[in-house]
């Protein structure tokens, strides 16, 4: 009998429509054509998805996937990825959590969790030493995900566990609604909630029993530990764990790439106020680190009184800061751990919450959102108590929070008068707090093809030409120096682009995150690292550029999956707001030049037609995609 | 004159940011598989409150005390000092997790056999995945300094006293 090793080698179906259990076997080629994480769920979402259904129906998939390397001693591996189809943008949808959510899945025997169909009364998981169950939670609905956690670690008894569930967003089908893990870490984006509430899946409960194998121990201990040295050692990294994420927002701001009032500019006058330095020198009370990480990136921070008062949690991120902070003018850092508390617990995104609230900010200072939308509220930028109370309304769908918890997007498309150009999306996911018109170039054509939407961390943060790094990329064909000096000696951007959106599909499918990946060569998980670590530990023999190759088919999968939901050349555009020049601040009068040149040198590098965006068929053929091909060949969308 | 130096663990709780790589390691050298509940050493995190502690056996040999072991496996290493449990003679009875007041020896779930800390032979895996500098293998004499302060800890004085002093009038009682 075939051994596992780093895997687990069983997958959980879970049918609950049918309140029925299968425990399958994952099969043993699929390690290496697509080595795992969100490699698997892009080939099982193309081979058992039903086509156009609607996101919200039981027939759509919610996928919970770890990676080989999670659940180990690999730095950065302690990662959960969902995949499902996006209510947000009837796309692909995928997202990625901390915590320890995905290393106790694989500790409780599974390398993957796929949940279909709808069940009648609200259910939780159950999961242990391989085994599954699923068990009533008509007592949990209703309850905030701090309540959740906390009552079923009480009815769980003695045990160490980990527990990922919704709170009232998701079951009040916002349409943002993130799927949370251990009190406070967030699968945030693209509507991972929504697609667990609208299937009455409250929670899963990963309660271990279950170890993970390691193939060549010795081996796999040296490499895991030299690959700790380094990244410890390594300034930007160290950077990264004593200040976080927010540590980045001076710097953004002096550089006028700091998204401020709905991205109308990119400066932020009272930033200081919503710094890393203010947040850790009043509010951080001490870092907080996910299973098996070297970085500890995560605040732990509180408010010990006043109006915005908040009990101890982790966070707030950089994304949450400028979503609540620069974005609407409020320049209290105070209401943003509130804010940031608040929207974890009800289970929210904090991009799109903040975001949409932005949006509705400015639409009301036009003149297209009066109050009798509203509801007599008054929008004013810097105002943290309407905010605050916003939040509340969105996650009871109350009044006007009804409109806004369908997103900036879809709410915009039915106010009308205009509001559609302030939305700042790409298929309908809003941007986060990163602008591409200040930015890398690359960020542009990232957020332009990415196939869940407008993402800076799907596949990849690119960090090249943002800080001048490589990772090692080099080895696996990224053209260096980057990228100012690109065209001078005649590269082509789309090119280099596909090597950076390969490797975060490489470090996605192997469940790592991304911080991993954003420093030179010394300092970060290269691709020499990665397959020397994913070899040792799985005894799957693979090169850099056979990992390579696996990141390639699952991003061209996704892009099928797309495809076949629909997607055209026009989706993949940049909003109207990216093409006007910024008002204000440092980067005054940047934008972002001729996006459709960029888009189509994105297309040429992955081997996708220029002019419609369909996938050729060679590139499908040599990834050995032919069913894929065949498909597309079916629905005219291949070229 | 030999001077044997021997060592112990301890744990810098304030640098733990709670991630976890020590249970890993601990189970990976123990186990050769990675399973935190194998794990001898145990990350304490309380959510609503600042707390990320490691929790693993002092080697007070309580276990180790006559009567305790019906099998007689508990012993303690003369080398490196650690009171260690022979698992080939362990039945599971359960009498040591009885007297351990810190909770740190715990049964397997796989052969059901007490699991408690060895201190790797002298090499500890913990000290060595920890990224954070958080647990340390230290000489005695230094351990001493900073078992001080953990002593010390534990006397700070609440604003509310915990215990009731007694009163002068006892004292004279008495």
């Amino acid at each position: 009998m075939d051994e596992w090793y780093g895997y687990t080698g069983k997958i959980l179906r879970v049918d609950l429509s049918k309140n029925k259990i299968i425990i399958d076997d994952l099969k043993r080629e699929w390690a290496k054509l697509y080595i795992g994480g969100l490699g698997f769920a892009a080939k099982i979402m193309w081979d058992e998805q039903v086509p156009l259904i609607d996101p919200l129906s039981p027939d759509n998939l919610l996928i919970a996937t770890a990676g080989p390397m999670t659940g180990t001693l690999a730095p950065g591996s302690g990662n959960i990825f969902w995949a499902f189809k996006s209510p947000q943008t009837n796309f692909w949808g995928e997202t990625r959590s901390g915590g320890k959510f995905g290393p106790f899945l694989k500790f409780s025997g599974f390398d993957m969790i796929i949940v279909k169909g709808k069940s009648e009364k609200p259910v939780y998981l159950y999961l242990e030493g391989g085994n599954a169950e699923i068990r009533n939670a008509t007592h949990l609905w209703g309850m905030t995900v701090h309540q959740t956690t906390d009552t079923l670690k009480r009815e769980v008894g003695a045990k160490d566990i980990s527990i990922a569930t919704i709170g009232p967003g998701g079951e009040n089908l916002v349409k943002y609604a993130s799927i949370m893990n251990d009190y406070d870490r967030a699968a945030g984006r693209s509507g991972g909630g929504t697609v667990m509430g609208s299937k009455k899946l409250k929670a899963i409960v990963a309660a271990g029993g279950y170890g993970v194998r390691v193939y060549d121990p010795e081996k796999f201990i040296s490499l895991s530990y030299e690959a700790e040295n380094a990244i410890i050692s390594d300034p930007g990294n160290r950077a990264m764990g004593a200040h976080g994420t927010v540590g980045g927002l001076m710097g953004l701001n002096a550089m006028g790439g700091l998204p401020t009032q709905n991205f109308r500019t990119g400066y932020f006058d009272k930033a200081r106020k919503i710094s890393a330095d203010y947040l850790e020198n009043n509010y951080m009370i001490k870092r907080r680190a996910c299973y098996s990480c070297t970085i500890g990136c995560s605040r732990y921070s509180y408010v010990a009184a006043g109006p915005f008062a908040t009990p101890p949690n982790e966070g707030p991120e950089y994304e949450t800061v400028d979503m609540s902070g620069a974005m609407p003018m409020i320049d209290n850092m105070e209401a943003i751990i509130r804010y940031n508390y608040m929207a974890n617990n009800y289970g929210i995104d904090t991009i799109t919450l903040g975001h949409t609230i932005s949006w509705a900010i400015e639409a009301y200072e036009m003149g297209m959102i009066t109050e009798k939308e509203t509801g007599g509220i008054k929008l004013k930028w810097g105002d943290a108590e309407t905010f605050l109370t916003l939040v509340d309304m969105i996650a009871y769908r109350k009044g006007f929070g009804n409109l806004l918890a369908e997103g900036s997007y879809w709410a915009a498309k039915k106010i009308g008068k205009g509001s559609e150009d302030l939305v700042n999306h790409v298929k309908g996911l809003e941007f986060p707090a990163h602008d591409p018109r200040v930015e890398s170039k690359f960020l542009a054509i990232q957020y332009s093809v990415g196939p869940r939407g407008a993402c800076h961390e799907h596949p990849i943060y690119p960090s090249y030409d943002m800080m001048g790094v490589d990772s090692g990329l080099r080895d696996v064909g990224l053209p260096w120096p980057l990228p100012d000096r690109l065209e001078e000696v005649g590269v082509n951007r789309g090119k280099a682009y596909r090597v950076i959106a390969l490797y975060g599909e490489v470090i996605n499918s192997l469940g790592y995150c991304n911080f991993y990946a954003a420093t030179n060569e010394t300092g970060s998980l290269s691709p020499k690292r990665l397959a020397a670590l994913y070899s040792s530990l799985t005894g799957f023999n693979l090169t850099p550029l056979q990992i390579f190759e696996a990141g390639e088919r699952s991003w061209n999968l996704k892009r099928a999956f797309n495809l076949r939901e629909g997607l055209e050349k026009s989706h993949d555009k940049l909003p109207k707001r990216m093409e006007i020049p910024i008002l204000s601040g440092p980067a005054k009068g940047l934008k972002v030049e001729k996006p459709n040149e960029l888009l189509e040198e994105a297309y040429e590098g992955f081997g996708w037609d220029k002019e419609t965006g369909y996938i050729k068929e060679e590139t499908l053929k040599k990834l050995g995609l032919d069913d894929v091909a065949d498909y597309l060949r079916k629905i005219n969308k291949l070229k | 004159m030999v001077v044997l130096l021997v060592k112990m663990l301890m744990a810098i709780p304030d640098r733990c940011t709670g991630c976890g790589r020590c249970e890993e390691a601990c189970s990976f050298e123990h186990f050769n598989i990675i399973d935190p509940s194998l794990s001898a050493i145990h990350v304490v995190r309380l959510e609503n409150e600042p707390l990320d502690a490691p929790t693993f056996c002092i080697e007070c040999g309580l276990c180790a005390m006559p009567g305790v072991c019906p099998e007689n496996a508990i012993y303690r290493d003369p080398n490196t000092y650690a009171v260690i449990i022979d698992r080939n003679k362990c039945d599971g009875c359960t009498n040591c997790i009885v007297v351990c007041p810190y909770g740190v020896i715990t049964l397997d779930h796989i052969e059901k056999k007490a699991v408690k800390c060895d201190l790797c032979g002298g090499d500890p895996q913990c000290v060595k995945a920890c990224p954070e500098g958080a647990l340390a293998y230290l000489e005695a004499n230094d351990a001493a300094y900073y078992k001080r302060y953990f002593f010390a800890e534990l006397q700070k004085k609440g604003m509310v006293p915990i215990v009731p002093y007694p009163s002068p009038r006892t004292r004279e009682a008495i």
